[in-house]
């Protein structure tokens, strides 16, 4: 019994709005399996001084832009707002050994430079100060799963280049990769004795289960839970042979025999490589995105994965209110190719139309023996039945509780300058003249950037809604809390004092310059190159132990719906935004956070965007 | 030395359990006060039922019967004492969340305390324990009759059968929690089926979250530390170093010492992932876990060092050590606050295990009794827990017992006391 597949628009919720085919060829699969050659091979001679960027006005010329595939000397040098590491990736010969790519799926979300929220800021926003560049650091391939496990290590010579500019919530992981809020490792590389995991999703189109297995993905690895989303529509893409459209009956529940045996096809190569992530990957938690409508269909699934020693625990999402379903059509589906050149009101209508024709197939899930969460109306209400599986899925529940479809924005700003040149992390200085004018360009710059954004939405269709709520979080130093006082005293915005904001605390270091610590503390100068995440200078705190204590705040920010303000330091910054964009431990302590800028992280259900808003009349300050 | 800013809160949480008598209600209350105090939350627990015998000590099941009007008068203003009583902890010591302890059974109950909180800025929570599962029912009416202050002295079969009256009073009026605008979560028998309820705040997910891994079944949780080691011996911290003769001796022992205390119960065995709890464990016949949350406190550049070595070369250390242990940090490596965090899956995995038998080592047994005991920060760590020792945890409905088996084989003390200096370790 075969469970009926994930839908047509469900499978281009994977495909956010700014994401893929370059051209304006019908055939996606095409385009994406010849600029998979061409990615191969910038990869093979990355050193060959390959400096070829992807251009602004030409981005649909230009599959990728590959500007991360170089290495960083190569680059043109106003590029990289963000150092970016090399880390990551033995080298693509020592890459065989487990997975392999189905043909074409390696670039199944290549981000592109014809994004529309970048592009039109670029080229139509009034607004001036926008580096161009953050549509080149935007566009970046990426790397599935099963890019044959190109692993991320950080010991081993690097081959391929990341960015810290995008979100790498669907870059495979190496088997001995650890997070950067790991408390520990293990032997297995699984944690907890809670064995392999295999979240099963279930629901409608439009329920926003991709955006769950996305925002699972990213906090469980942030945790240090080896965990990868199988979406069931890229290997739906990959399986369907070029040039091939999709069956008429692929969707419907009795379909053809060809058919069947397609969708079959699809599910088995999807299953495989989950099978495989567990087993060659030391994979702990796979999740299954698809609609998986029938109990039939569940019940064949979950005797499966139990052969292979997997546990199972499903996740409904239900939806009874036409207004959030409305929502994430109209976020996420409607920008699919699908509907190229249709009318917003017509394209919505079309695929609630697609979404409705499943519903009388559609069982929920309720059968009592298996562990299910059910959650209604975005996490309003969760139903947990049969939780005694362990510490993991209960985790994942806590996650779940705090897990909102997020449409906000997360902003990010230092504080402004203090009466004390480097201030000593025991005293509490106040702004300086300088640190208030500071104050005064970044409230007017963001609330003028909010403002052309609302407009840009209204243009664009959006109902003309009120403009979304802004709260602003600061330390509790008063630096980041006049910093922000602005937005308070003039505008009403709600600022909180949050004291788990604090910066990394600096132990001995306190008050010393850089190159007092390499002269009165050479050894541990030393240790701290050798890993700067988890190195603790003495009485200080790591990055690690900052990452530990924040957990908090980050859930707040899944919690929180309108748009959030967080002035802090830049040791906080940093962890806030790798956990966004799921950088690795590596990177996160040498992302700069220059006081010229508020960068601003985009989330959308597949992968979270960055864009950097110049603060005009501020002094840069590069850190690194 | 860092602060502790990971689990400040800004916001206040008064939590409202529901349910019948006898439905675990005062452990759950109980559990949530300690877990939250061993996260360094400050929380406390307010039992109406304690207001209620200040004015009735022994009522009979009738004092319960909703048309007796003056018993109805005696337990309202009961519960607006315990109210009254909360809310001056919430401002004048700072309370992060109450916890208000009584049935709470019915809509209109539950309305004109959903008000007073509202009106205080009080984010109000319901837990609600529902039960029809007859045998923990029984377990806890047993546990109750025979542990309750309303019962002391009482006849047991008696006390059974009045208590039973007592819940009849209650069931007439029972309206299980349903109402869809307020925050709540309800416990299906003990945590097969849970309801969440607009979750409003981190702090509130955390307690629910801690809320799914409870259960209710009477069991027991034993501790001990590793056999004494070949540092032990040497009086060196860290390290991961072999049993000294008489630690495997311990560890030869252990069999027999668990098994009269353990019985017939199935157990399980979990160990840290350093030599000398896997060789103390070694000949126990049970099934075993290694857990590397259950390492020993990581001592940093001091690992390997004896406590003298450490005031002779870090003399800074060693009295900063002394002055806050719970916060005190090696250098490079841990504090006692680092190993509780560490300690977080530990215990939530405890709390939904039933017979658990823990080899570590000293601090980590020392942190573990703690959450169990409600040993406050700045004590837990100075607490003496002697080599060669089994220590069994009973948890109960009031409070934990604790039973000390000796082995009897004689081992170092490792035990070092606040601001004394560091001494040679005597055999």
């Amino acid at each position: 019994m075969l469970s009926l597949s994930d839908s047509e628009s469900s499978s281009r919720s994977s495909s956010p709005p700014h994401l893929i085919f370059a051209h304006d060829d019908d055939d996606d699969d095409e385009d994406t399996n010849s600029s998979n050659s061409n990615r191969n091979n910038d990869h093979d001679d990355n050193n060959n001084g390959n400096n070829k960027q992807a251009s602004i006005n030409n981005s649909n010329q230009d599959d990728y832009d590959i500007v991360d595939a170089i290495p960083l000397a190569n680059r043109d040098p106003v590029i990289p707002p963000f150092s970016s590491r090399v880390s990551s990736s033995s080298s693509s010969s020592s890459s065989s050994s487990s997975f392999s790519p189905p043909p074409g799926l390696s670039t199944y979300h290549a981000d592109l430079a014809t994004s529309p929220i970048t592009g039109a800021i670029a080229h139509d926003n009034p607004m001036a100060g926008y580096h161009h560049h953050d549509l080149l650091t935007h566009a970046r391939l990426r790397v599935p799963l099963l890019h044959g496990l190109k692993i991320h290590s950080d010991h081993s010579q690097s081959s391929q280049q990341r960015s810290v500019n995008v979100d790498a919530v669907h870059d495979t992981l190496s088997p001995t990769h650890v997070s950067p809020a790991q408390l520990y490792s293990t032997e297995s590389g699984r944690l907890f004795h809670a064995g392999k995991i295999c979240i099963v999703l279930v629901g409608l189109p439009a329920r926003g289960k991709t955006h769950l297995a996305v925002s699972l993905t990213r906090y469980l690895r942030w945790l240090g839970v080896k965990t990868h989303a199988f979406h069931l529509s890229d290997y739906r893409r990959t399986h369907i042979q070029e040039g091939q459209p999709v069956p008429d009956d692929y969707f419907l529940v009795n379909a053809s025999p060809t058919t069947v045996i397609l969708r079959q096809r699809v599910m088995a190569a999807c299953k495989n490589e989950m099978f495989k992530f567990f087993d060659q990957g030391r994979g702990q938690v796979a999740i299954y995105d698809a609609v998986n409508p029938t109990s039939a269909g569940r019940r064949v699934l979950v005797k499966e994965l139990n052969q292979h020693g997997i546990h199972v625990i499903f996740i409904e999402s239900i939806c009874d209110k036409p207004e959030i379903i409305e929502a994430n059509v109209r976020s996420v589906k409607i920008s699919s190719p699908d509907y190229v050149g249709w009318s917003e009101q017509d394209a919505i209508r079309d695929y609630l139309k697609r979404i409705n024709d499943k519903i009388p197939h559609y069982e929920p899930v309720d059968e009592q023996e298996f562990s299910y969460v059910k959650l209604y109306n975005a996490g309003e209400r969760i139903l947990l039945n049969n939780s005694r599986l362990g510490y993991l899925p209960n985790r994942i529940v806590f996650y779940l509780m705090n897990l909102h479809i997020k449409s906000g924005s997360v902003y990010f700003a230092r504080a402004g300058r203090s009466t004390e040149v480097r201030p000593r992390y025991k005293s509490d200085p106040q702004l300086s003249d300088d640190g208030w004018a500071y104050a005064r360009i970044l409230t007017d710059t963001l609330l003028a950037h909010r403002k052309s954004e609302h407009e840009l939405r209204v243009s664009q269709g959006d109902d003309g809604s009120a403009e979304r709520k802004l709260v602003v979080w600061t330390s509790t130093r008063k630096r980041t809390i006049e910093t922000a006082s602005l937005f308070e005293k003039e505008f009403g915005f709600d600022c909180r004092q949050r004291p788990q904001l604090s910066q990394m605390h600096p132990g001995l270091l306190d008050g010393l310059g850089p190159d007092q610590v390499k002269a009165q503390l050479p050894d541990e100068c030393a240790a701290d190159r050798k890993d700067p995440y988890r190195h603790r200078y003495p009485r200080a705190e790591s990055y690690h132990d900052l990452a530990v204590r924040l957990e908090p705040i980050i859930l707040e920010m899944e919690r929180i719906s309108s748009d959030i303000l967080i002035v802090a330091h830049v040791s906080v910054l940093r962890v806030l935004y790798g956990y966004l964009m799921a950088c690795a431990p590596s990177d996160i302590p040498n992302l700069n956070f220059d006081r010229d800028e508020i960068v601003e992280i985009i989330p959308s259900a597949y992968n979270n965007k960055v864009k950097r808003i110049k603060l005009q009349g501020v002094e840069s300050d590069k850190l690194l | 030395m860092t602060g502790n800013y990971a689990l400040q809160i800004d916001n206040r949480i008064c939590v409202i359990m529901v349910g019948l008598p006898a439905r675990g209600k005062s452990l759950i209350a109980q559990k949530i006060v300690r877990y939250l105090s061993w996260l360094s939350i400050s929380a406390r627990c307010f039992n109406v039922g304690n207001y209620r015998r200040l004015e009735t000590a022994h009522p009979t099941a009738e004092f319960f019967d909703v048309n007796n009007a003056e018993g109805e008068r005696l337990r309202r203003q009961a519960a607006e004492a315990a109210i009254s009583d909360m809310f001056r902890w919430f401002d004048q010591d700072n309370g992060t969340v109450g916890i208000l302890d009584a049935t709470n059974t019915t809509k209109s109950r539950r309305s004109w305390i959903l008000d007073i909180c509202r009106k205080r800025n009080l984010e109000p929570m319901f837990v609600e324990s529902w039960c029809d599962d007859e045998d923990l029912i029984m377990q806890n009416i047993i546990d109750v009759k025979t542990t309750s202050p309303d019962y002391v002295g009482q006849d047991p079969e008696t006390a059974a059968l009045d208590f039973r009256n007592r819940i009849r009073h209650y069931e007439k009026v029972y309206e299980t929690v349903t109402e869809r605008d307020i925050t709540y979560v309800k416990l299906v028998n003990v945590g097969s089926q849970v309801i969440i309820n607009r979750i409003q705040s981190y702090l509130e997910s955390r307690i629910v979250y801690y809320l799914m891994n409870l259960h209710i079944k009477p069991r027991c949780i034993w501790l001990s530390r590793h056999g004494e080691s070949i540092y032990n011996l040497e009086g060196k911290i860290g390290g991961d170093a072999d049993l000294s003769s008489r630690g495997r001796e311990y560890a030869r022992q252990l069999p027999r010492l668990t098994k009269m205390s353990v019985g017939d119960r199935p157990l399980t065995v979990w160990t840290s992932t350093l030599k000398r709890t896997q060789q103390t464990a070694k000949f126990l016949p049970y099934r075993q876990l290694t857990w590397k949350a259950l390492d020993e406190l990581d001592a940093g550049q001091c690992d390997g060092l004896t406590y003298e070595d450490i005031e002779e070369r870090y003399p800074e250390d060693f009295a900063a050590r002394d002055e806050n242990k719970y916060e005190y940090r090696y250098p490079g490596g841990e504090s006692y606050r680092d190993v509780v965090i560490r300690l977080e899956p530990i215990i939530m995995e405890l709390e939904r295990q039933e017979n658990i038998l823990i080899v570590t080592h000293q601090a980590v047994l020392r942190c573990i009794y703690a959450y169990f005991m409600n040993v406050p920060q700045d004590q837990s760590p100075w607490m003496e827990v002697p080599l060669h020792t089994l220590i069994k945890l009973e948890p109960k409905a009031y409070s934990t017992e604790v039973t000390k088996i000796k082995a009897d084989i004689p081992a170092v003390s490792t035990y070092r006391e606040k601001g004394s200096s560091a001494k040679k370790p005597k055999s």
